[in-house]
């Protein structure tokens, strides 16, 4: 945002406060958007109806309507906020001496934020996979690729002269991210925890690591 | 058998045609049980008489399926030589090429195995005993061969392997990619799994 023309700050500085209006339509906005998000954590994406979802936000069918053109386009939103948080978690502890711990450091913060809301990322899944939304949700989600943070990290190592210079960093970014969604098979069918999560991808980082080392 | 019996399996085979055929089409959600039932050319009642849900449906068109690809891969497994990583190659490049056959079908599979709504799921991905075990025995040949480093975690090498072979599916949901670009993919990924694999020295 420090990078704006000064016409567009000159223009700024003249906007008026938010009329009560625009206030309240925020306020709808955000108590639809909670009321949507308890619903699809709670009954998945086909489960929950708008009119659910209206009645839980206690208003009528019509005023969700007028936030939001579907449920589709509900359920972007929220997975799209999700993924911003997500990415967040992720890069704020995406650091380490070597790849090896910031991988494990920022995969692990990723673990913590979607096991306190593991159906949400189930219902994504689901989603994400299925042929009419899938495409919409996946846009969404790449908005904020979590591939590009596991791509810095190797682009750091391989500077560094820990990793090979022929490293090739998408596939390997690609595959450290696939097999860290995959592992979420067993949290949400074997009830696995943080702390089986957090060693069978620590195993799976070092073997991927090691078939990518300098020297 | 009775008349009754054989009647009813009729329908039951009927249903699972039009259901596989349905699911690959349009997907799991919009083929609705009265579409899978007018397509099979039965009423909906009678499909509720073999099957208690559509996900029940799902579920057995995906069991029968799985039996027609371990018949397919059957003949294939005990014939197959060299490394470990051969052996894997060949493996996923028999799955893509079976899977994505009907790949809409099979992405369905994978979008309703995250589901927690829709009833019981017989096998989520990536459980399939038949392969976990066959893959381990290759792990372990390896070990004994040393070509594959003796503290090896299977499992967790198996995790990895089904994890990458199922999301690069994701290939052909957004790009349309075909069999052969998946498992040339798989094989270049499958050379860096086990190149990290190898023995330290």
């Amino acid at each position: 945002m420090n990078h704006l023309p000064l016409r567009s700050l000159a223009g700024i500085a003249q906007v008026r406060r938010p009329t009560q209006r625009a206030l309240a339509k925020q306020r709808t906005r955000e108590k639809i958007l909670a009321a949507a998000k308890a619903l699809f954590t709670e009954k998945g994406y086909e489960g929950a109806t708008i009119r659910d979802i209206a009645a839980s936000a206690g208003m009528s069918t019509g005023a969700v309507f007028a936030s939001f053109t579907d449920k589709s386009d509900l359920f972007n939103e929220i997975i799209g906020a999700d993924r911003e948080s997500l990415f967040e978690a992720m890069r704020a502890e995406a650091v380490g001496a070597s790849a090896e711990e910031a991988l494990n450091s920022m995969f692990d913060a990723g673990y913590r934020f979607t096991l306190a809301d593991l159906p949400l990322l189930q219902a994504t899944m689901s989603v994400s996979w299925s042929p009419d939304l899938g495409a919409q949700v996946r846009g969404r989600l790449n908005r904020r690729p979590i591939t590009e943070l596991v791509g810095e990290i190797l682009t750091a190592s391989i500077e560094r002269g820990e990793l090979s210079r022929h490293t090739n960093v998408a596939i390997v970014s690609q595959m450290l991210w696939d097999c860290y969604l995959a592992n979420f098979r067993h949290a949400a069918f074997e009830g696995w925890g943080l702390n089986e999560l957090r060693a069978r991808l620590a195993e799976q980082i070092r073997v991927i690591l090691a078939g990518v080392r300098a020297g | 058998m009775g008349v009754r019996e054989a009647q009813k399996l009729a329908t039951r085979r009927r249903v699972l045609d039009a259901a596989s055929d349905l699911f690959n089409e349009i997907g799991f959600e919009d083929a609705t049980v009265r579409a899978i039932a007018n397509r099979a050319g039965v009423s909906v009642g009678s499909v509720f008489t073999t099957f208690t849900s559509k996900a029940d449906i799902l579920n057995q068109v995906m069991q029968d399926r799985l039996e027609a690809l371990y018949e397919e891969t059957g003949r294939i497994i005990p014939l197959m030589r060299g490394s470990t990583a051969d052996r894997c190659r060949s493996l996923f490049a028999m799955l893509y090429a079976f899977e994505m056959r009907r790949v809409k079908l099979f992405l369905a599979h994978i979008a309703v195995a995250y589901r927690w709504d829709v009833g019981p799921i017989g096998r989520p991905f990536g459980s399939n005993q038949v392969f976990r075990d066959l893959m381990t025995t290759w792990l372990r040949d390896g070990v004994v061969r040393g070509d594959i480093r003796i503290d090896v975690d299977c499992q967790a090498v198996i995790d990895l392997l089904l994890g990458v072979y199922a999301w690069n599916y994701r290939l052909a949901a957004a790009e349309n990619a075909d069999s052969d670009r998946l498992t040339a993919l798989m094989d270049q990924q499958i050379g860096m799994i086990f190149d990290g694999l190898k023995p330290r020295p």
